[in-house]
């Protein structure tokens, strides 16, 4: 059993009159510890699909089943548990809390997992100098670089061993270098812990570096390339 | 706990919304505890002065007001005879209080326009079916004066006018017609000697008129006045009066004796929960128990320098003040309470009283017993509670009228502007975060968990705000007890102007300093005000955030 399995999955949303197929007809097949890049344009549909498979959407039709289960069939708070505790998302404006420190924004994906007191912080201290960022775990969002912050959503994404890092344009938001880094340490992290990175992006160069391609047009899946 | 530090956060490191929403919740929180507390100040204030009949535990005041040609009788009307009898009394004869030169010290009693009537009457009245209870009691003017009893002897000197009489007598008889015939001729009759003939010849004779009178012709009258019999001389008389000095009483004359008016009571003391003055009305000591006692009202007692324990020397009987009262506005109130039959002794009135205080069985009754007593004692005047506190004016009833009117309204203004000002705040709040708790949802937080943050943070606004709130609250009230205004209250009783008697009207004013008192009760609601506010604005805001769907979130661009 893979760890997804889609088929005939689409997505659609009704804009006053119109009606937007954001995904259509998408049969995909994901196994565990994968490395995973979703490649194109802006309104392509990939970042509609990633939350599709980060269970943060329901499929208007079609299946998307995570370990055998039907995500759609799954309550609210099912759904909750699946993101808490086997997805990671990085995102490319880094949703970082900006009231939160570096520290405490880890420890906002960690707390409700039931870890409390000095393991929290612990915890959270390890993953975040797991990203190079002990150093700056007190400082607010908005007085760390964007690669800081990106470096912050990674560890956040991380600090739970999730089964599954769902990444939308994570380098977007980032230089070349400092995109290649994140994009190096991320798979570095993922390759350690066996995790599977899916990564929807539109940068050909990010999307070399994954073993398997996937292209979007119109929400349609276009090819399966194997690296 | 991750949760609280996270509330924390938020409202550490937001602090202008904080701050905003604050002083919002603080502002309208404090408004609420200041007009709350102001309305209670004036409430209490209202209680003591505009219930006055409360005050003494009683519904209906009787009594028999003077009335312009009125009948008599008990509770009747005594008409302005008897008020002017009743009264009477007053015009005293100084001259009796001792010799010229002498000191005095002395006090008039008098009904004013108050008349009297039995005291049996009151009796009567506690027999009607209505009346639960009354309590009789005896209301007078009283005026002190003291000084030197003047030398009130005036001469006067009388006589020296001269008073014409004129009188009829009876006419001469025959004897005397020859006797007077005979002497004019001796006298050698002029108008004999004018006249044709002898003896009276030549004079026009003319016959005595029908009364017998005599005809006296103008050329003889001297001789004719000579010759009259000595009965018929002095008829026409001019009389002067003897000379003599008269020494006469005249009345008070203007010298050195003070005088003081004052009204003075006397109670019932069986009741001490009923009376024209009663035990909760006693401020200092104690309330009256049958004896020489007095009780006397914190002002006069002030203005005579009179405490607890001091003596009260009323015409020769000694008093001893044994409390000190604050009398309620509009009712019988007075300066000096004694025991009704102390006073009915000292004022002459055995037996008679001026008021009967009347408890009704309940309130349904009160109307039933005013109309049964007016409709049994024709000239009895009765008066409700109602009316009386409808004769207070002043600017604490105007305050108070405004605090009812007004005062309810302005809180609930107050408290909605503050409510609206929290929610909106939580909501618009809650519009900037969207991606924030979208992200929240997307690292795996339950739709409950969130709902909680932020209702949490809300509840939290409300805490402080209430506090802050409460502090403002408490520091108007502090201002307020400190440099509020002082209200007064006035009540005119007895005005009516009969046969000149009007200067007995008094007009008692008492004034009332504003003052706020916060109660635990106004603190509690005014914090639990805020608190509600906040939970009402995190409901709002937590509503909304519920709604978020952490797809649709995550789309959102801050």
């Amino acid at each position: 059993m893979s760890q997804y399995e889609l088929s005939g999955v689409g997505k659609s949303f009704a804009r006053g009159p119109a009606i937007i197929n954001a995904v259509l007809d998408v049969d995909l097949t994901i196994e565990a510890g994968e490395f995973l890049a979703i490649e194109g344009p802006s309104g392509s549909g990939k970042t509609t699909l990633l939350q599709l498979l980060g269970a943060l959407d329901r499929p208007s039709n079609g299946r998307v089943a995570f370990d055998g289960r039907d995500l759609a069939g799954l309550r609210d708070a099912d759904l909750a548990e699946l993101r808490l505790r086997s997805f990671g998302f990085v995102f490319q404006q880094f949703n970082l809390i900006p009231t939160l420190t570096a520290l405490e924004n880890v420890e906002a994906k960690l707390a409700p997992t039931g870890l409390a007191g000095s393991e929290l912080r612990e915890r959270a201290e390890a993953v975040l100098a797991e990203v190079g960022l002990a150093d700056r775990a007190s400082h607010l969002p908005g007085h760390l670089s964007g690669g800081e912050q990106q470096r912050v959503g990674i560890a956040r994404a991380l600090s739970v061993e999730p089964r599954v890092i769902l990444a939308d344009e994570p380098t977007g938001n980032l230089d070349t270098t400092t995109g290649s880094e994140i994009i190096e340490s991320l798979a570095g992290l993922a390759a350690l812990r066996g995790t599977t990175v899916i990564v929807a992006t539109h940068d050909v160069v990010l999307a070399d570096r994954a073993p398997r391609r996937l292209t979007m047009r119109d929400g349609r899946l276009l090819t399966a390339v194997a690296a | 706990m991750f949760y609280l530090r996270y509330l924390r956060a938020e409202l550490v490191r937001r602090k202008g919304r904080t701050i905003v929403t604050l002083l919002g919740l603080a502002l309208g929180v404090g408004l609420v505890i200041t007009i709350s507390s102001l309305s209670k100040g004036l409430d209490d204030a209202q209680a003591a002065t505009l219930d006055p009949l409360g005050g003494i535990g009683t519904d209906l005041t009787v009594t028999r007001s003077a009335q312009e040609d009125a009948g008599g009788g008990p509770l009747g009307g005594g008409g302005g005879r008897d008020l002017v009898e009743a009264n009477q009394s007053v015009i005293t004869d100084l001259s009796k209080l001792g010799k010229p030169g002498d000191r005095f010290v002395h006090d008039f009693f008098l009904p004013g326009t108050q008349l009297t009537f039995s005291q049996s009457q009151a009796k009567q009245i506690a027999a009607l079916d209505e009346v639960a209870a009354v309590s009789s009691g005896l209301t007078l003017q009283a005026v002190h004066q003291e000084g030197k009893v003047p030398k009130i002897v005036a001469k006067i000197r009388t006589g020296g006018d001269r008073i014409d009489i004129t009188r009829r007598i009876a006419p001469p008889s025959p004897a005397e017609m020859e006797k007077i015939q005979a002497c004019i001729e001796k006298q050698g009759g002029s108008g004999a000697e004018r006249g044709s003939g002898g003896g009276l010849g030549g004079q026009q004779q003319q016959q005595p008129p029908p009364g017998g009178g005599v005809v006296i012709g103008p050329g003889n009258r001297d001789a004719f006045a000579k010759c009259l019999p000595e009965r018929m001389r002095k008829f026409r008389a001019s009389i002067t009066t003897p000379r003599e000095t008269l020494q006469q009483v005249l009345n008070p004359p203007q010298t050195d004796i003070e005088s003081e008016s004052y009204t003075i009571a006397g109670v019932e003391t069986g009741d001490p929960e009923m009376g024209l003055v009663t035990a909760a009305q006693v401020t200092k000591g104690r309330f009256l128990s049958p004896g020489r006692e007095a009780l006397v009202s914190a002002t006069y007692a002030a203005r005579r320098s009179l405490k607890v324990g001091s003596t009260l020397n009323l015409n020769g009987t000694k008093f001893k003040v044994i409390g000190l009262i604050d009398p309620p506005l509009g009712g019988q109130g007075a300066d000096v309470y004694l025991p009704l039959a102390q006073l009915q002794k000292l004022s002459g009135q055995k037996g008679l009283v001026n008021v009967v205080l009347v408890r009704a069985n309940d309130s349904s009754s009160v109307g039933t017993a005013e109309r049964s007593i007016e409709s049994r004692y024709a000239q009895a005047q009765v008066t409700s509670s109602k009316q009386v506190a409808d004769r207070i004016s002043g600017s604490l009833v105007d305050a108070a009228n405004l605090s009812h009117d007004l005062g309810l309204v302005l809180s609930v203004v107050a408290a909605a502007a503050a409510f609206a000002l929290a929610a909106l705040l939580a909501l618009s709040s809650v519009g900037k975060r969207v991606r924030e708790l979208g992200t929240l949802k997307a690292l795996g937080w339950t739709q409950r968990r969130v709902v909680r943050q932020v209702a949490g943070e809300s509840l939290a606004q409300g805490v402080l705000g209430g506090i802050a709130g409460v502090a403002l609250g408490l520091l108007v009230a502090a201002v307020i007890d400190v440099f509020g205004p002082t209200l007064t209250a006035s009540s005119t009783t007895g005005k009516d102007s009969l046969f000149g008697i009007d200067q007995v009207a008094q007009t008692t004013s008492q004034s009332v300093s504003l003052t706020a008192p916060t109660g635990a009760t106004i603190l509690l609601l005014g914090f639990a005000l805020a608190v509600l506010g906040g939970l009402l604005a995190g409901a709002a805001a937590a509503l909304r955030a519920a709604r978020l769907r952490p797809a649709d979130a995550l789309r959102t661009v801050e």
